[in-house]
């Protein structure tokens, strides 16, 4: 293995997990998920070189996450999130729990955000810190922090939504 | 009543399996070109193997006439130029590594495409008519000792064969292969065109 194949498995075993969180988050759906988990890190090997340690390299990597998860569902015209969230819980039936059910209803509340919103609250739920949650959206940590707050509470309030019914 | 810290820690209690591991996903990545890159393979393989048996056919046997040895010759040619074009075109393909310079593969798979149309469409027909008039020159011996029934079978076999593959074999494969090449072109342009916006 060369250097670079190093340097890449290092950053993919410290990242990998977090990211497909995220994309798990935005679409609901684990082969969706894995699928933009890949293209992200496809891109982050293309362009380890263009890395300049301006941020931290997590930083980075999540931004090229979160652009990946926005240009999928744009430019694929993919399944809409609602069809896919009751897949999966459809899909998990057989698994069923208390705790399941309650996944399934969180990522179900998640999918009724704007996308924006939905990545940002996945970083939040991620415990990001807000600085760089700031850099990555490209939104003023001031500005952030305002639509964190707001975020929070609409999904609150859906998630209790749901629970009701 | 769940409050944001509940939904939080219940989001953090789920643990996510990667099905995936660094180097699986690299090879998983390369694997779509290898595809491409196996298929243009097994073509120029095809027309190896036919070169060297329709070779054969002009060495092992003894022809009376000429037209049935310029007939051979002819086709033997026609199918070596085409070889050689397609192992031209693989080339392209074959010579970069997408992980390794993204950009430059991306180009040579925009020549790639581009090649392949011209070979299945302009010089495809030259093929199809050096293909034909080796076959007329061959028969002109080979089937002359025939029943005219069996004749006109062989003629008509022959030219609705090359009809087949010159119309819809011909149509199916370029759809195919346009769709496939599309695909990847969009998939690396879309990774290339994320970090131009950037810088």
């Amino acid at each position: 293995m060369d250097q670079k194949d190093l340097l890449f498995k290092q950053i993919f075993d410290s990242n990998s997990k977090k990211i497909f969180h995220l994309c798990y988050g935005y679409t609901g759906d684990a082969d969706a998920a894995n699928d933009l988990l890949q293209e992200t890190f496809l891109k982050v090997w293309q362009n380890m070189d263009k890395f300049r340690q301006k941020s931290l390299i997590s930083t980075w990597i999540y931004r090229i996450a979160v652009n990946t998860c926005l240009t999928y569902l744009r430019s694929e015209k993919r399944q809409a999130k609602d069809e896919l969230t009751e897949t999966l819980i459809e899909s998990k039936t057989e698994e069923y729990s208390e705790k399941n059910e309650q996944i399934a209803l969180l990522y179900k509340s998640i999918s009724k955000l704007e996308e924006n919103d939905r990545l940002i609250i996945t970083m939040v739920l991620d415990e990001l810190p807000y600085n760089e949650i700031a850099e990555i959206s490209g939104i003023s940590e001031g500005n952030l922090r305002v639509k964190i707050h707001r975020i929070k509470q609409k999904l609150t309030e859906l998630y209790n939504q749901h629970a009701r019914l | 009543m769940q409050d944001f810290e509940n939904i939080q820690s219940l989001w953090q209690s789920h643990s996510v399996e990667l099905k995936i591991s660094a180097a699986e996903m690299l090879e998983q990545a390369k694997k779509e070109v290898n595809a491409i890159r196996s298929r243009s393979l097994i073509n120029i393989g095809g027309m190896v193997l036919s070169f060297i048996a329709i070779s054969a056919a002009l060495i092992y046997f003894n022809f009376d006439s000429w037209t049935t040895n310029l007939g051979i010759e002819i086709v033997v040619l026609a199918v070596a130029v085409y070889t050689i074009l397609l192992y031209r075109e693989h080339r392209l393909i074959s010579r970069n590594d997408f992980t390794v310079h993204p950009g430059a593969f991306l180009g040579k798979l925009h020549e790639y495409q581009i090649s392949r149309f011209n070979l299945y469409n302009k010089l495809y027909w030259f093929y199809v008519a050096a293909i034909a008039v080796g076959f007329i020159l061959f028969f002109f011996e080979t089937l002359h000792d025939l029943d005219t029934w069996i004749q006109v079978s062989i003629l008509l076999f022959t030219v609705v064969w090359m009809v087949f593959c010159a119309t819809i074999l011909r149509k199916a494969f370029m759809k195919k292969e346009k769709e496939r090449i599309d695909l990847l072109i969009e998939k690396f342009e879309r990774i290339s065109s994320q970090f131009q916006e950037k810088e």
